[in-house]
């Protein structure tokens, strides 16, 4: 079953997740990524990298990539499925895509008015 | 014949598999073993395959070894953690325990000479007698906090041990109560047979005992620069010597009792809360301790008092630093300690009684 089949906890949890990637320090920003890229399905550590790699344009080396990790997983915003691989893969848990959902949220209101206003001002004339 | 086949890099850029391999197992090494244990397995995969691309460059491998480093602090409680806050308070709060023990040592090195001078003579610097009262007060405070520190350990493992559940407490246990009795039993045979304390009727008497004097510095006489001059450390007598060999192993076993039960036992958030504020009100004895010590560096480091029992040598300059470090080190896990006992939550509530 993909992660995204999960129903997503709302309200309370959602609520609860807020700010949650910004606990996670120095890891938030991998955070959101490794989420993000867990958000359509479970993936192993590589498969995580080369996924990121091709929707945001950023390679995580492997230390910051299992550091963001162990994070999550201490966190309870992913899980280690259960495998025969020597590459266990992570999928996403009802808290972690809470609160992705979240941050996500919070980007996309900075991004909205950083382009709202760039269009009012900085308009090509 | 062909780089691969020599073992060097493929043309490729690629490395053998064997050679491969052996690197995997290095770069593993930078993580501590408890991450290697749950994280390894696939850690070692996603580096393998990594390893298979062209070009993992020198920042490849940096980031894996400060992350790694990352991850050894983190488990001795000197930076953010993963692990659950209990876990990380108390891995915190050892570090913060062996940072003062550490200190004290440095520390009661430099005190014991002074102590057991001011028996002897009076220093013509008032910086010595201002160092010597500040050294004191801390080592004083140090050892009572030392004291209040135990009560809730030695309360909760005893606790687990009614329960059934004192087996990991055993050695540790076993660890602190042989090597403080082995401590003070041979420390205060050490110093009875020295007549260093006895103390000039004219001179004047500083505010410690000579019995404390001597003691001091029986327990710290291993700490000295005659183990670079084997000649000179022959001349003294088999017990002593005998001594100076038992003594860092007696005071390692109480450190490492000490700390292992520290990391084992399970505190309340209110005892959490307790010990993390025991241990800032160590930190800043540590800091009046250095301040203490400064003074005296700077007091006797300019040469009027040498040639005498107050004279600074290397083995003071080098724990003026080991102190310094230990009191930075002390103050990074204190800042961890208190985040993570903040972070255990509210104290359980006592249960109903029966």
């Amino acid at each position: 079953m993909s992660t995204s089949d999960e129903p997503v906890t709302a309200g309370g949890a959602a609520a609860d997740a807020a700010g949650a990637l910004e606990t996670l320090g120095r890891s938030s920003g991998p955070a959101s990524l490794i989420l993000s890229s867990l958000a359509d399905g479970p993936k192993h550590g590589y498969a995580l990298t080369k996924d990121i790699e091709s929707f945001a344009g950023v390679r995580l080396a492997p230390g910051t990539l299992y550091e963001a990790l162990s994070r999550l997983e201490s966190h309870g915003m992913i899980q280690a499925v259960e495998s025969n691989d020597r590459r266990r893969p992570y999928r996403l848990t009802a808290t972690g895509a809470a609160a992705l959902s979240t941050y996500l949220e919070s980007q996309r209101t900075v991004a909205e008015v950083g382009l709202r206003r760039l269009a009012g001002s900085w308009a090509p004339t | 014949m062909t780089a691969a086949a020599a073992g060097g890099q493929r043309p490729d850029g690629q490395e053998p598999a064997a050679r491969q391999a052996a690197r995997v197992r290095r770069l593993l090494l930078w993580y501590p073993r408890a991450w290697r244990d749950r994280y390894g397995e696939e850690f070692a995969e996603l580096l393998a395959a990594e390893l298979a691309e062209p070009g993992p460059s020198r920042r490849w491998t940096a980031n894996i070894a400060v992350t790694g480093l990352r991850s050894r602090l983190a488990g001795a409680g000197l930076a953010g953690h993963p692990l659950d806050p209990a876990a990380a308070a108390s891995a915190s709060l050892a570090t913060a325990a062996t940072c003062v023990a550490v200190s004290v040592l440095a520390g009661a090195t430099m005190w014991a000479q002074l102590a057991v001078g001011l028996q002897w003579t009076v220093p013509r610097d008032h910086g010595i007698t201002l160092a010597m009262g500040l050294m004191s007060g801390a080592l004083l405070l140090l050892a009572l906090l030392t004291v209040l520190a135990a009560v809730p350990a030695a309360w909760a493992a005893l606790a687990a041990a009614a329960r059934g559940h004192g087996r990991p407490f055993l050695w540790p246990g076993a660890m602190i109560v042989c090597g403080v009795a082995v401590l003070v039993t041979g420390g205060h045979h050490v110093e009875n047979g020295w007549p260093g304390t006895g103390g000039h009727l004219l001179a004047h008497q500083g505010v410690v005992p000579g019995g404390v004097a001597a003691f001091g510095w029986a327990a710290t006489m291993w700490i000295t620069t005659y183990w670079a001059h084997p000649a000179a450390l022959a001349a003294f007598p088999v017990t002593q010597i005998g001594w100076m060999l038992l003594s860092p192993a007696v005071i390692g076993c109480v450190v490492t009792g000490t700390v292992r039960l520290m990391r084992r036992v399970r505190l309340s958030a209110r005892a959490f809360r307790y010990e993390t504020w025991l241990a800032t009100v160590a930190w800043v004895a540590l800091a009046a301790f250095l301040a203490g010590a400064l003074s005296w560096l700077v007091s006797a480091g300019g040469g009027q008092e040498a040639g005498s029992l107050f004279r600074v040598g290397s083995i003071d300059r080098a724990g003026f630093a080991v102190l310094a470090g230990a009191m930075l080190c002390c103050a990074a896990a204190v800042r961890q300690a208190r985040a993570a006992a903040a972070a255990v939550g509210p104290a359980r509530p006592a249960a109903p009684p029966r």
